[in-house]
């Protein structure tokens, strides 16, 4: 399926600022089933230097600093993409989650251990671990924790920040896509399986007849699960109870969300700020 | 000391004796004079017992540990393969990771380390080598002689400036003790460092920059180990800098001078990886934003590269002898205590015998389990046993112990050794010298000099083994930071400020303590009350009123007391002097610290205004000898004149806020406030040996007004003013230092012409506050102009990565 995706963030400020340097994670990157056939960032002002690269996990990475005054900075970032995510496997030829516990592999033990944003946290553990007996196929465990994530926990916008610690998750039982993953992540890590922070975006206006997405016309988060070498990673929204594959489009992961926060900055100046995003993802 | 047979080894026999007889007289009084030396030289530039720094000590015992030449040789050896490996570690790790996926490096110790700084890693190979320019090692001897590497230092390897300074003081303070000794010296190291340094900037550089510009980046004055940052700087010639003097501009790394913009090309950091740049790493906000792209970029070269930490790892000592095999195909030279990542459990089971480290994080002395008692023990048992990776138990080596002096004996004390490595490109030097420790009874640690001996004559054959390359002509970025002209031009007018405490507070001292006052005492204590009061050493409500002078008293004596008026005052100038502590010669900084710290002993124990007195007359004569040897010994340029001209700026305040109040009387009392307008512009006697006893406005104003030669007067101060803006080519600033001058130089003629001298006169006390005010507006104008304060720096748009809380017994190397 082809996806048109665009991104305005705007960033207003009280005072002006003088100087100002940021890191974008803004590229969609090309993965098994998703191709990027067209990508622009477009800054206003003008940066006076912008550089591209990719970082530790392989996501594209734009930097760039502005010289000039200013109380406004705005980044439309617009891409055609197009995906076709393979199905995951049935979830009874998927190995017993503690064989992948046990042994993580090299290409998934980094998304194994603690990390900034998510501390080892047992009650997230205990959570999680209901959905997984002894025993248990690795996907049937992570669908059934995707689905009861989906049902104890309410979407609402508001309630959480970026930085809102696990533990207020679970105790309002509320929040949006960022804290879900989080959650999930946190109660798969305490059990010893690999997962990552999956950053992107969910298809804005349903199909008609279909219902519509929660936080569609924001940044979108998912988990990525691992199910071991011979089916890899799989993509599930914890805040839809969806497997990812038709309704969504990937940026970049990495251990949490400090790791690919889509922009971030360090400004000279500035006072107070207002942040402004919108977000939309429409076929195309 | 002594070989298998209990004899002494042949190179101990002429060091103690040149202890014991020829170079000091006894062990005891070497002692001393090292203590002495240090007290003269490095104890003052320790941070010291200044208010709102810290404390630190560093004491060297006289007798140095010896390495023969050959023992030496085998280290430099193991050592130089050690850093090839760490190098070689590193580059995979930072690369494409092809350890890990072995199973060689345990991923715990990567992805779970803090060390591990992932904006650094280049997945494709392609980041920048090499890692490490310098590098260290920590070794222990062996019962059998045998030296063990304990610990490797990849991030920072610090302690090399306190090796160098220990040999300096050891020949100053025992020279006797070097003769007969060839032993090879340290600073031949340093020329080539200072020269692979230079190597490092990069090919290509910005138009206009003339040669290669090198800093050495130290978190600041702050650090314990800031004063090693101010002799290394001193050392390798190169800037002293702190990441707020820095700023990225199109992808170039400048410092902020008063010239501008300076591009430096090549950073020695002293400042962890993590706080180098906010941007991608959470040092705390440390660091200079958009650092870590331009050293991708290679504008900047940063050594050692950031993250290179990571190897340092203890539990990584586990693998060790594995990846030297794998990565260099040899076994490691220098043997290495046994070493188990995770702690099994038979460790656990009897943990006699194993130091216990965090597996990840910076080096220690580790827990040695042994001095526990049983519930410590066994609360460290438990805490590992849950979390047995996040440790790694090393074997502890028996103690092997060097003499130190100890009353007027030897007593044997357990010895670690540092030694440090350099790599200039093409291999790796190391460093004829070291830095040994020892622990003292009382549990504080004593540094050792290290001597390298040279091989036996006879046994030099041909020439010496190792060329010297010509040394490049280099040039430091040597242009004064803006901060560094901030802090001086502060230090300027703390110094003045406290000097102008110290003489209102005597002026008004010398009325209180002669019992009943006389009606034109109480009129000038009112008048100095008011300049106290202005001068924010007294409250409102202590003014006297009428001849009640109990709550002024009491005001005064406060003042001296912690956190009063003067005590703060003082604080100030001490927190000044070590901010620009590596603008000064070790001398000066000991004429401006020493006194101070004996200030605030005297102020802490002033009951009575006899004491207070006393210590006034002692702040005035520190404030002098401050100003003497500035003067004296600071170089005419930069530094110097913004120290100047803050004290310039302070006193013309002053001068000018008290004359406006000595002048501000009714038209029948100007006489008396022309007496003390004198007096507190320290002209009395000029004035009575010009005029005899006759006091007139006109003349007094003239000596306290315009006299050219009265350095206490307001227009002595303007003209420096404007001398000094004039020197830093700021004609602007100068011209309105000039008009304030013209104005202030107008008056005294202007009285001399009025018909009634005495009434004129109070009218000039208007005119004078305002030029107080408008010296305020100079101050400003210069402080806008050349410090370039800079809005607050916040971050935006997400967490940044934090740097975990230590989960391991945090017993970090003071290094």
């Amino acid at each position: 399926m082809n996806w048109r995706v665009r991104h305005v963030t705007t960033y207003r400020y009280a005072e002006t600022v003088d100087m100002a340097t940021h890191m974008l994670h803004l590229s969609p990157r090309a993965v098994p089933g998703q191709r990027v056939l067209a990508e622009e960032i477009r800054c206003t002002p003008t940066p006076s230097r912008l550089t591209q690269g990719t970082d530790h996990f392989g996501n594209r990475v734009t930097w760039l600093s502005i010289d000039q005054p200013h109380d406004r900075f705005e980044v439309v970032a617009e891409a055609q993409v197009e995906t076709a995510f393979p199905l995951p496997p049935p979830a009874e030829a998927t190995p017993p989650w503690e064989e992948l516990a046990a042994r993580p592999g090299p290409e998934a033990v980094e998304f194994t251990f603690p990390s900034p944003m998510l501390p080892e946290n047992a009650a997230a553990r205990d959570y999680a671990a209901s959905s997984f007996p002894p025993g248990r196929p690795v996907l049937a465990g992570l669908l059934d924790l995707n689905a009861r994530i989906r049902r104890d926990f309410t979407f609402r916008a508001g309630v959480t920040g970026i930085a809102t610690p696990v533990s207020q998750v679970l105790a309002q039982r509320a929040g949006v896509c960022q804290d879900f993953t989080h959650l999930m992540l946190n109660g798969l890590r305490g059990l010893g399986l690999p997962a990552r922070y999956v950053s992107g975006y969910i298809r804005t206006r349903p199909p008609p007849g279909a219902v519509a997405r929660q936080g569609a016309d924001q940044s979108h988060a998912w988990v990525g699960a691992w199910l071991g070498p011979a089916h890899g990673w799989v993509g599930l929204d914890p805040t839809n109870n969806l497997v990812v594959a038709e309704e969504h489009v990937v940026l970049g992961w990495g251990r949490d969300f400090s790791d690919v926060s889509p922009l971030r900055g360090i400004i000279l100046g500035g006072g107070r700020h207002w942040l402004d995003v919108a977000v939309d993802l429409a076929p195309g | 000391m002594v070989d298998g047979q209990g004899n002494l080894r042949p190179h101990w026999r002429g060091i103690l004796a040149g202890l014991a007889d020829g170079a000091a007289g006894s062990f005891g009084e070497a002692a001393r004079r090292m203590e002495r030396v240090f007290a003269e030289g490095v104890t003052s530039l320790l941070p010291g017992e200044v208010p709102g720094v810290g404390q630190a000590s560093w004491r060297c015992d006289p007798v140095p540990l010896v390495l023969p030449a050959e023992e030496f040789d085998h280290l430099a050896a193991g050592l130089t393969q050690r850093a090839r490996l760490m190098e070689a570690l590193l580059a995979d790790l930072y690369g494409p990771q092809h350890l890990v996926a072995e199973g060689l490096v345990p991923p715990a110790l990567v992805y779970a380390n803090p060390a591990f700084l992932r904006p650094c890693r280049k997945a494709d190979g392609t980041a920048s080598h090499p890692f490490l320019h310098c590098y260290a090692a920590d070794l222990l001897r062996a019962p059998d002689g045998r030296w063990h590497v304990v610990a490797d230092l990849t991030s920072r390897a610090g302690g090399i400036g306190h090796a160098l300074e220990n040999r300096r003081m050891l020949s100053r303070a025992l020279p006797g003790l070097f003769r007969g000794h060839q032993l090879r010296p340290l600073r031949p190291f340093f020329e080539l460092w200072q020269d692979a340094l230079q190597h490092l900037a990069p090919q290509q550089r910005a138009p206009g920059s003339d040669g290669p510009a090198v800093a050495l980046l130290t978190p600041g004055v702050h650090h314990r180990l800031w004063f090693e940052h101010v002799l290394l700087a001193r050392e390798l010639s190169c800037a002293l800098v702190e990441p707020g003097d820095l700023s990225v501009r199109n992808g170039g790394v400048f410092l902020k001078t008063l010239k501008g913009l300076q591009p430096v090309h090549v950073l020695l950091r002293r400042v962890p990886g993590r706080g180098l740049d906010p941007l991608e790493l959470d040092g705390g906000g440390m660091g200079v934003p958009g650092l870590l792209d331009a050293a991708r970029h290679g504008t900047v070269k940063i050594v050692n590269e950031p993250g290179s930490g990571l190897a340092e790892a203890p539990g990584l000592a586990a693998v060790l002898p594995a990846l030297a095999r794998r990565l260099l195909g040899e076994d490691l030279l220098l043997p290495q205590p046994e070493t188990r990542w995770p702690v099994d459990p038979g460790v656990l089971e009897n943990l006699s015998g194993w130091t216990l480290h965090p597996a990840t994080g910076a080096h220690g002395q580790g827990v040695v389990p042994d001095a526990l008692d049983l519930a410590a023990r066994a609360e460290l048992v438990s805490r590992i046993a849950a979390r047995p990776a996040d440790y790694v138990a090393q074997q502890a080596l028996p103690a092997s112990v060097a003499p130190c002096v100890q009353g007027d004996a030897l007593m044997p004390h357990p010895l670690r050794l540092r030694l440090f490595l350099m790599q200039d490109g093409s291999q790796w030097h190391i460093l004829p010298g070291g830095l040994a420790r020892v622990e003292a009874e009382d549990g504080s640690t004593l540094a050792k000099d290290v001597w390298v001996l040279h091989q036996d004559n006879a046994r030099i054959a041909g020439p010496a083994a190792q060329r010297q390359p010509p040394l490049a002509i280099r040039r430091a970025a040597g242009d004064l930071p803006s901060r560094v002209a901030d802090n001086l031009f502060w230090l300027g007018r703390h110094a003045e400020r406290l000097e102008g405490a110290a003489r209102l507070m005597r002026a008004t001292l010398c009325r209180l303590d002669r019992g009943p006052l006389l009606p034109h005492e109480v009129a000038e204590l009112a008048t100095l009350s008011r300049c106290l009061h202005h001068a924010g050493l007294i409250a409102a409500e202590e003014q006297p009123s009428g001849a009640g002078t109990g709550p002024l008293r009491e005001a005064l004596l406060r003042s001296v007391q912690p956190s009063g008026a003067v005590v703060e005052q003082l604080g100030q100038v001490g927190r000044l002097v070590e901010a620009v502590r590596d603008r000064l010669t070790a001398d000066i900084y000991a004429t401006f610290t020493q006194p101070l710290r004996s200030l605030l002993a005297q102020a802490a124990t002033v009951r009575g205004l006899d004491a207070l007195e006393a210590l006034l007359a002692e702040v005035l004569r520190y404030t002098a000898s401050l100003a003497g040897v500035a003067a004296e010994n600071m170089v005419r340029a930069g530094g110097y004149t913004f120290l100047d001209l803050g004290r310039r700026m302070e006193r013309a305040q002053s001068v000018a806020s008290q004359l406006h109040f000595a002048l501000a009387q009714a038209p029948a009392r100007v006489e008396a406030g022309l007496r003390l307008a004198l007096e507190l512009c320290d002209s009395v006697i000029t004035y009575r040996n010009r005029y005899l006893g006759i006091l007139q406005p006109a003349p007094a104003l003239d000596l306290v007004l315009a006299d050219p030669g009265n350095p206490r007067g307001l227009g002595f101060q303007l003209r420096a003013i404007q001398t000094l803006l004039a020197d830093l080519g700021d004609a602007p600033l100068a011209a309105a230092a000039a008009a304030l001058l013209a104005e202030v130089e107008a008056m005294p003629p202007a009285i001399l012409a009025s018909p009634e001298q005495a009434a004129a006169t109070t009218t000039l006390a208007p005119a004078i506050g305002r030029v107080e005010a408008e010296v305020a507006n100079l101050s400003d104008a210069v402080t806008r102009r050349y410090f370039a304060l800079l809005p607050a720096a916040q971050a935006l748009g997400g967490q940044m990565e934090a740097a975990p809380p230590a989960t391991a017994p945090a017993l970090t190397d003071i290094y």
